[in-house]
């Protein structure tokens, strides 16, 4: 007896122990009380010494084999049980996904800005250059040079705030197109976004100060089907490919033939509905031939060339893109409208 | 304008549905703003016979009536009107019947039955102008003979449609049913059937023996003719003449002057009628008024004339203003027996102008307003002398007075049938153009290309080609019009402005700043809420003229005042956590342009408040902007007025002040009732971008480690630590990588009146791993001149 009983009960006390270790603590001070360096199965192998030179070597491979046993048993063990460990340590930590959280919080900007800049990218990406001029404009580029000559209807102080007799807060972007006539060659195109102010009492569709996009094409052979074509390219842009494009006879003092624009009517696609006054068609903005007269003013020969201008109203289609029914609401700065737009 | 079907109809011929009329007018330029069916209200009421009428065997007022409405058995109907009786010709409203106060139902009335409804005038909402005797107490009896089963909407000219078109301004010419007609005739391709104007006169004596007219102002009156009406028979109106009248919303007041208001919505000429023996010396003259001049209108108003206007005169004194009203002195009277005609043409500005100054518009002064063409000022008088025949209201004296010194006359335009079409974008033959143009009345001749047209004298507004385009392209049908690409290419984009806007509102809506938008208006009240100092320009804005009221008289100068109203208003609706901010021009009234306008700048101004602002935070937002563009800023001493004196700092980049910051100052909290502490920057992104230093090559990465050193300096409480970190970078240079600062500690371990500021630096060499004995010498700077600039001394 002795060693060969002895491998025998070490093999059992692992085989048991291991059975009731439950920890990786634990397992650890079985290794070291089996395979450590005081451990009994480096005991063993110290007391070989005792055996005989015949018998060492063969006792020698048994307590080898019982290393390599014991070690990969334990290893086993312990791969087990750090992954039972992990796996409890992740249930533990398991948190309630639906537990609300405050979004961090992203601004936007202001709705007409969203729809400016879609209207601006329709445009640039046909060509045009965005041009901006003064608020507080000069009568000669707000009225005279596009038609409005003095004592025009148009220049009543009803529709016009005045500085002085010279000088007004520009009504219209048209301005910015009169200044570029004046100081460039054809061919020119460009849009002109802006603030402008008309002398209107502020309610649900009203506002002394409200926004435009004015373009402007001057080339030769420019026609009005030229007009058309860059119109429905917008709204197709803006309202989607199934709007339609209708032009009807208007007039403006600074175009001939002048047209004001319909397009599809956005809420019922054209079926009728009481946005359109079931006509099926909306009212969106007015266009038309840049009048000769004007060209010829602003120093561009009107024989040579020709041209169109259109004009937005920018919270008129901001309006119709959201379906915001009072544009007080646009100037009054509520948190609750603006949190509304993406 | 309102125009009367019926009316029209009698003019051109409208051979469609309204709806297809509607349609086909808009399409050619006369818009159409509603059609109002006259008769909605009254419908199925018919003329019947009382053939029987006996008392209601319970009741002591109703009376049981069999009625022939001539169809099928007669009806059996109760009436409670007393005068109701046997024989009479009355208005039977059948079952189903349509009236204004609701839908007739068959009935018992104490027990016997009642198929309908015998109607008063009042039942059936008839104006007592439609039929005199609608007034009349109990039911309607017709005293006339009609067929019976007749739609009484038919007797009462309630069987008619109203079309309110939407007239262009540069067509005046269609201010009138003729006008309408003639675009209608046009649009349907009908014949027009305008009446011939005939007048008989009386034959015996001139106009010259009644009346003399002078024009000293003939600038303001290019063409005036009168004519005389003698023997005036002043009495009430056909009954045509009051529906057509009635139908285009105006009431009828006696034969003469119905005649007037007739004539001028026919044929757009405003006539006036003078009862001319109340003009004295029988002499109109027409001239400006003198400052201070006083009239009394029609309407009995008194006015006193600021000098200027043109008015009608006798050799009294004003008794009309021109175009605009006549005087209560001459005006029609039961008694009036001769009438004075007058027809003019006044220049629309002056009409306009007096109008506007004077507070009020009459249907006459509108239409010169227009503009009436002075061609055709003889139509409307010879139209209303015809019309007197026709009514038998008096008889005309021959002779026209007609003071027109300058004829005006269309020239013919020459155009080119190639630049019309490539103008439209269409394809229209010169023979079609020149067919489109004769419907509308033009004299045109084609030679080959070349197109000759002269507009009709009541066309004012054609004088060159693009109009003849515009009237071919109209009845040719703007639908007609392709839709053709835009040929060549062109580099478009947005501008640098919009640019920096951009990158503003990108970066603010990362930080979540929402953009708000008020108007450029402001009072000035609200700057001097900011506590400004007296001399700053902000004082100073550019004032409107014509104000809307005392809040928006005058031009922002700042966008703070617009913010903190937003700011003010959010939190009056219980909005938290606001973080906002406009971006805008502002008006600098002081700094002239070279056009002597005020310099407009692109200002941006943000706001915040609530749990998680403070002063920091708003110094964040405001610093993000200038590190993302690249501005190299310092922080440096703020003054606004608006500001908490100790919680407002400026960055500043060479000089030039980019950006201030600061909580708002009580005393502007409560100016603009803000509830709570409030956090704005205003910033100026054009100087921003100006500081802006280019996206250069990338540098490459460091590859030696970064080695950190952290150490505490005591100094003054009131020392700013800002000051000492730019002279810890400025001392380390440029193997100095970052410096951060990781806590401020006051307390009696480090003396009364002094902090502890901590700060971390890192370190790193381009080429090699710094040593211990670098990095010492670095830090020995930095103590250095910690030490000697603000006595700073490494904590103990």
């Amino acid at each position: 007896m002795g060693m060969l009983d002895e491998l025998k009960r070490l093999d059992q006390e692992l085989d048991s122990e291991l059975k009731q270790t439950d920890s990786l603590s634990s397992l650890e001070a079985l290794r070291v009380k089996m395979l450590g360096k005081k451990g009994q199965l480096t005991a063993l192998l110290r007391s070989m010494g005792s055996l005989s030179a015949e018998d060492r070597p063969k006792f020698g491979q048994l307590i080898n084999e019982r290393r390599e046993r014991f070690t990969a048993l334990l290893d086993e063990k312990q791969k087990k049980m750090q992954a039972l460990e992990q796996e409890m340590r992740l249930k533990a930590e398991q948190v309630d996904v639906t537990e609300p959280r405050r979004l961090p919080e992203v601004g936007t900007p202001h709705p007409n800005t969203l729809v400016l800049n879609e209207v601006v990218d329709c445009f640039t990406g046909l060509g045009f250059e965005v041009v901006e001029g003064p608020e507080v404009e000069l009568d000669h580029y707000n009225f005279e040079l596009l038609n409005i000559p003095k004592n025009h209807p148009a220049r009543d102080a009803q529709d016009t705030f005045y500085i002085d007799d010279n000088v007004v807060l520009r009504t219209h972007t048209s301005p910015v197109q009169a200044r570029i006539m004046t100081t460039r060659k054809p061919p020119i195109r460009i849009i002109c976004p802006g603030r402008v102010y008309r002398a209107d009492e502020v309610d649900a569709t009203h506002s002394p100060v409200f926004h435009q996009i004015e373009g402007l094409v001057i080339d030769e052979n420019i026609s009005m089907g030229d007009l058309k074509a860059t119109l429905a390219a917008f709204a197709n842009r803006l309202y989607g490919k199934d709007i339609d494009v209708r032009f009807r006879p208007s007039f403006f003092p600074f175009t001939e033939p002048s047209a004001e624009v319909d397009l599809t009517c956005v809420s019922c696609r054209g079926k009728g509905c009481r946005m359109c006054k079931n006509t099926g068609w909306i009212e969106v903005l007015g266009c038309g031939m840049v009048n000769p007269r004007v060209l010829d003013m602003c120093g561009i020969d009107s024989k040579k060339y020709s041209g169109f201008a259109f004009g937005i109203g920018l919270e008129r289609i901001t309006m119709l893109r959201y379906g915001i029914q009072d544009m007080r609401l646009m100037y009054e700065g509520d948190m609750r409208f603006l949190r509304q737009f993406r | 304008m309102k125009v009367s079907m019926n009316l029209l109809k009698k003019y051109a011929d409208i051979l469609v549905s309204p709806a297809e009329y509607e349609s086909r007018m808009i399409m050619t330029g006369t818009g159409v703003e509603g059609i109002e069916d006259l008769g909605e209200k009254l419908q199925n009421v018919v003329v019947g016979r009382v053939l029987t009428c006996e008392p209601h065997p319970d009741s002591d007022h109703l009376h049981v009536c069999t009625v022939d409405v001539g169809q099928g058995e007669p009806l059996q109907i109760v009436c409670g009107a007393p005068n109701v009786a046997a024989g009479q010709l009355v208005a039977v409203a059948l079952i189903g019947a349509v009236l204004p106060g609701g839908t007739i139902k068959k009935g018992k009335l104490r027990g016997v039955e009642s198929c309908g409804m015998l109607c008063s005038g009042p039942e059936m909402g008839v104006p007592v102008e439609l039929y005199p005797s609608v007034g009349e107490a109990g039911i309607l009896v017709f005293n006339e003979d009609h067929p019976l089963g007749t739609d009484v909407r038919d007797i009462f000219g309630l069987n008619d449609r109203v079309i309110d078109f939407e007239i262009l301004a540069n067509r005046p010419d269609t201010l009138c049913v003729w006008g309408v007609a003639r675009e209608t005739a046009a649009a349907m391709n009908t014949e027009l059937h305008l009446p011939e104007i005939t007048v008989k006169d009386c034959g015996e004596g001139d106009i010259s023996d009644f009346a003399r007219v002078e024009v000293k102002d003939s600038d303001l009156c290019p063409r005036y003719a009168a004519r005389v009406i003698k023997n005036v028979r002043i009495g009430e109106s056909p009954a045509w003449l009051r529906q057509a009248l009635h139908a285009a919303g105006m009431r009828s007041i006696n034969n003469v002057v119905d005649i007037t208001n007739f004539v001028m919505m026919e044929t757009g000429h405003p006539m006036h009628a003078f009862d001319l023996s109340k003009v004295r010396g029988s002499h109109i003259i027409v001239r400006r008024a003198q400052k201070g001049e006083l009239l009394r209108t029609l309407d009995g108003k008194d006015h006193t004339l600021q000098g200027g206007e043109l008015l009608i005169c006798d050799e009294q004194g004003p008794t009309g203003l021109a175009g605009i009203m006549g005087g209560e002195e001459s005006e029609i009277t039961e008694g009036t027996a001769t009438v004075l005609f007058e027809a003019a043409a006044f220049d629309r500005t002056s009409i306009r102008l007096t109008a506007r100054s004077l507070g009020f518009r009459t249907e006459a002064s509108g239409h010169f307003e227009r503009g009436v063409s002075p061609a055709t000022v003889l139509d409307g008088l010879n139209r209303a002398c015809q019309l007197v025949n026709e009514l038998d209201a008096g008889d005309v004296v021959p002779g026209i007075i007609d003071l027109y010194p300058e004829p005006v006359q269309n020239q013919p335009i020459t155009a080119s049938v190639d630049r019309i079409n490539r103008r439209a974008g269409v394809c229209v033959s010169g023979e079609d153009m020149v067919s489109i143009l004769k419907k509308l009345q033009f004299d045109v001749k084609l030679d080959g290309d070349t197109l000759t047209a002269t507009a009709p004298s009541f066309r004012q507004d054609v004088d060159g080609e693009a109009d003849l385009c515009e009237e071919v392209l109209r009845y040719a049908g703007y639908d007609l019009i392709p839709t053709t690409a835009l040929r060549g290419a062109a580099n478009g984009g947005r501008s640098a402005a919009m640019l920096q806007n951009d990158y503003a509102r990108a970066l603010l809506s990362g930080m979540g700043f929402y953009e708000t938008m008020t108007f450029s208006f402001l009072a000035k009240k609200k700057l001097e809420m900011l506590n400004l100092a007296e001399g700053d320009d902000r004082l100073n804005p550019l004032p409107l003229r014509n104000p809307l009221g005392e809040d928006s008289a005058y031009m922002r100068t700042t966008l703070l005042c617009g913010v903190l109203t937003t700011a003010a208003t959010n939190m009056a609706h219980g909005n938290a956590d606001v973080r906002i901010y406009e971006l805008g021009k502002v008006f600098d009234n002081v700094h002239r342009t070279e056009e002597n306008l005020p310099t407009e700048k692109n200002a941006l101004c943000l706001c915040a408040y609530g749990p998680k602002e403070d002063f920091y935070s708003m110094r964040v937002a405001a610093e993000a902007l200038l590190a993302r563009a690249g501005v190299n800023y310092v922080i440096r001493e703020n003054e606004e007025p608006f500001f908490h004196p100790g919680r407002r700092a400026s960055l500043v980049c060479g000089g030039t002040v980019i950006a201030e910051i600061g909580e708002i100052h009580p005393l502007v909290m409560e100016n603009y009732e803000l509830t709570q502490r409030a956090y704005a920057a205003l910033i100026d992104l054009p100087a921003l971008f100006d500081c802006a230093a280019p996206m250069g090559h990338v540098k490459p990465i460091a590859r030696f480690p970064l080695v950190t050193r952290d150490i505490a300096l005591v100094m003054k409480n009131a020392q700013p630590v800002g000051p000492v970190m730019e002279a810890m970078k400025q001392a380390a240079g440029r193997m100095l990588e970052d410096i951060q600062l990781f806590d401020v500690f006051r307390g009696v371990q480090v003396g009364l009146g002094n902090k502890s500021a901590a700060f971390s630096l890192a370190f790193r060499a381009e080429d090699h791993t710094l040593t211990d004995e670098e990095i010492q010498r670095l830090m020995n700077k930095v103590l250095k001149a910690c030490k000697e600039q603000f006595g700073a001394e490494i904590r103990a």
